[in-house]
C-alpha cells in the first residue's frame, strides 16, 4: 500500500513541477491527436451527413461496415498501414513510418467511423423539418445543410469528443507506427506501457493522472457548451 | 395579365397513388387563395411544390414565366408550415435568419425583426428561447419571420389551426391585408368560412386533384379592417 501511495505522491510532484519529459509527451499525445481528429472530423461530417440524408442501394451495408470499423482494433490498423508505410510498401518511398504524421493517418482512421457513426445517428435523429425551413427562408441547398449541422452541433461534438477519446487513449497505432521514439512519437499510453514495464511506476501514473485530467477537461468543456 | 406562379400538368405519385395530378392552376400577384380540401387531399404537397421545395416528378412549376428553381426565386416565396420548426435560438434569431441570408445590414435587420413581431404581436418575446414557446407562439413567430423576408409570395399550411380564437381574428386580419401591399397569399384551410372573410379565392382539392373553382370576388379591405391595429402597423412597417 506504502508503494502505491509513494508512488501517487511521486506522480503528483512530476505534474506539479512541470517535468519536461512529462510535458513534451503530453504534447506530442495532444497535437498528434488534434491533427487526427481534425482530419477525421473533415471527411466524417459531410460524410455522416450524407449518409444520414440521402437513400440508396447498399445504404444499410455501408451503416453495417462503419459499427464494424468502430470496433477496429487499432492493432489491425496500425499492422495495415504498417505495411502501406514501411520501406517496401507502396507508400515506403515518402519515410514516414516512425513520424508523427503516421500517427496521424492511424488514429484517424481510426475516428473517422466513429464520428461518421455517431453524426448519421444524429441526422437521422434531427427533426426532417430543418433543411425545407432553411430552404424556405431563402437559404442555398449548401446553407441548409450547414445549418442542419448547426441544429444537430451537440450531437456532431459528442461525435467528435467520442473520436477524441479512441485516438487520445490508445496504444497500438502509436506504437506500431510511431515506434515510441523519445522526444517525437512516444505519447502518453505509449510512454505509460514502456515506464510501468521499465519499473518507473510513479512517471506512468503521473501521465496517467493527466490522460484522465485531459479527458474529463475535453468533457466538461462539451458540458459547458450544452448548457449555452 | 401573367400569372405569378403557374403549375403546368404536375405529378407527384407515391407508390400507386397520385399525391397530386394538376393539369393547370395559375396563380396571379396581389391576390389571395384558400386551399380547401379533406386530409390527405394534397393541400400541402401543392403547397410545397409552389414553395419550389418538391420538384414534381412531372410537368413544370414557373415562376414569373421562368421554369427555373433558383435561390433567388426561391427567396422571393416563403411557405409556413402547419407545424413551424424553430430553429434553436431565440424569436429574434429565428426572425433574423433569412434577413442575415439576404445580407440586409444590421439596422435593417433590427427594423424588420421588430416591426414583424409587433404585427405578431410578440415583441415582448423577442428574448425567448424558441423551446419555450406555446404552440400558438410559434405559429406566430413563424409567420413573423416570413412577413419579415418581405415575399412577394407567401404560403400558409393551415395558419391558424394552432392558434386562439381571439388571435384568429387578428390573424385573419393581417393576412387579409397582405394582397393590397402587394404580396400575394395562398393558405390552405379547414375553415369554409375562412375564404370568405380573407376575400379569397377557393381552389377545392380532392384526392391531389383541383376539382372546382369557385371564385370569390376579393372584397376590398373594409373599413373595420383599416381602422385595426394591426393593419396599421402593417401599414407602417410597408411604408417606412
Amino acid at each position: 500500500m506504502d508503494y502505491l501511495f509513494e508512488s501517487i505522491r511521486a506522480a503528483i510532484e512530476l505534474i506539479s513541477t512541470f517535468d519536461g519529459e512529462i510535458q513534451k509527451i503530453v504534447w506530442t499525445s495532444l497535437y498528434t491527436s488534434f491533427y487526427a481528429i481534425l482530419l477525421a472530423t473533415t471527411i466524417a461530417v459531410p460524410s455522416g451527413v450524407a449518409l444520414g440524408l440521402t437513400q440508396f442501394r447498399g445504404r444499410r451495408v455501408v451503416i453495417t461496415i462503419l459499427n464494424t470499423l468502430m470496433a477496429l482494433p487499432t492493432v489491425v490498423v496500425g499492422l495495415v498501414l504498417f505495411g502501406i508505410f514501411s520501406r517496401q510498401g507502396p507508400m515506403g518511398s515518402f519515410g514516414l513510418l516512425f513520424t508523427p504524421v503516421a500517427m496521424i493517418t492511424g488514429q484517424m482512421v481510426l475516428a473517422t467511423p466513429i464520428i461518421t457513426n455517431y453524426v448519421l445517428s444524429a441526422v437521422e435523429g434531427a427533426d426532417n423539418r430543418i433543411i425545407n425551413t432553411a430552404l424556405t427562408l431563402g437559404a442555398t441547398p449548401l446553407q441548409a445543410h450547414m445549418q442542419l449541422i448547426k441544429e444537430i452541433r451537440f450531437g456532431v461534438m459528442a461525435a467528435i469528443i467520442a473520436g477524441f477519446g479512441r485516438v487520445i487513449g490508445e496504444v497500438g497505432v502509436a506504437m506500431m507506427l510511431g515506434g515510441n521514439i523519445r522526444n517525437s512519437t512516444r505519447t502518453m499510453t505509449t510512454a505509460i506501457a514502456l515506464e510501468t514495464s521499465k519499473g518507473e511506476f510513479a512517471f506512468g501514473l503521473a501521465l496517467g493522472i493527466v490522460l484522465l485530467s485531459v479527458a474529463l477537461f475535453v468533457n466538461l468543456f462539451l458540458n459547458l457548451l450544452q448548457q449555452r | 395579365m401573367k400569372p405569378i406562379l403557374s403549375l403546368t400538368n404536375v405529378e407527384i405519385q407515391q407508390g400507386s397513388d397520385f399525391c397530386l395530378s394538376i393539369d393547370t392552376l395559375e396563380l396571379f400577384a396581389q391576390r389571395s387563395y384558400a386551399l380547401i380540401g379533406a386530409n390527405g387531399s394534397g393541400k400541402s404537397t401543392l403547397l410545397r411544390v409552389l414553395a419550389l421545395l418538391q420538384q414534381p416528378q412531372q410537368g413544370t412549376v414557373y415562376f414569373n414565366s421562368e421554369a427555373t428553381t433558383t435561390t433567388e426565386q426561391r427567396q422571393q416565396i416563403t411557405l409556413v408550415e402547419q407545424s413551424p420548426y424553430l430553429l434553436r435560438g431565440t424569436v429574434y434569431d429565428n426572425v433574423e435568419f433569412g434577413l442575415k441570408l439576404r445580407g440586409l445590414d444590421i439596422k435593417e435587420r433590427r427594423q424588420r425583426i421588430h416591426s414583424a413581431l409587433e404585427m405578431v404581436g410578440l415583441i415582448e418575446l423577442i428574448q425567448r428561447k424558441s423551446d419555450n414557446l406555446s404552440g400558438g407562439e410559434i405559429q406566430r413567430v413563424a409567420l413573423a419571420r416570413a412577413l419579415a423576408l418581405q415575399p412577394r409570395i407567401i404560403l400558409l399550411d393551415e395558419p391558424t389551426a394552432n392558434i386562439d380564437t381571439n388571435s384568429v381574428h387578428a390573424f385573419e386580419t393581417l393576412l387579409a391585408a397582405l394582397p393590397e401591399r402587394g404580396v400575394t397569399v395562398v393558405f390552405s384551410t379547414h375553415d369554409h368560412s375562412q375564404p370568405q372573410r380573407l376575400g379569397s379565392e377557393v381552389i377545392q382539392m380532392d384526392n391531389g386533384n383541383l376539382f372546382n373553382r369557385a371564385d370569390v370576388a376579393p372584397k376590398s379591405t373594409s373599413k373595420n379592417l383599416k381602422e385595426n391595429k394591426i393593419w396599421q402597423c402593417l401599414m407602417n412597417v410597408h411604408e417606412n
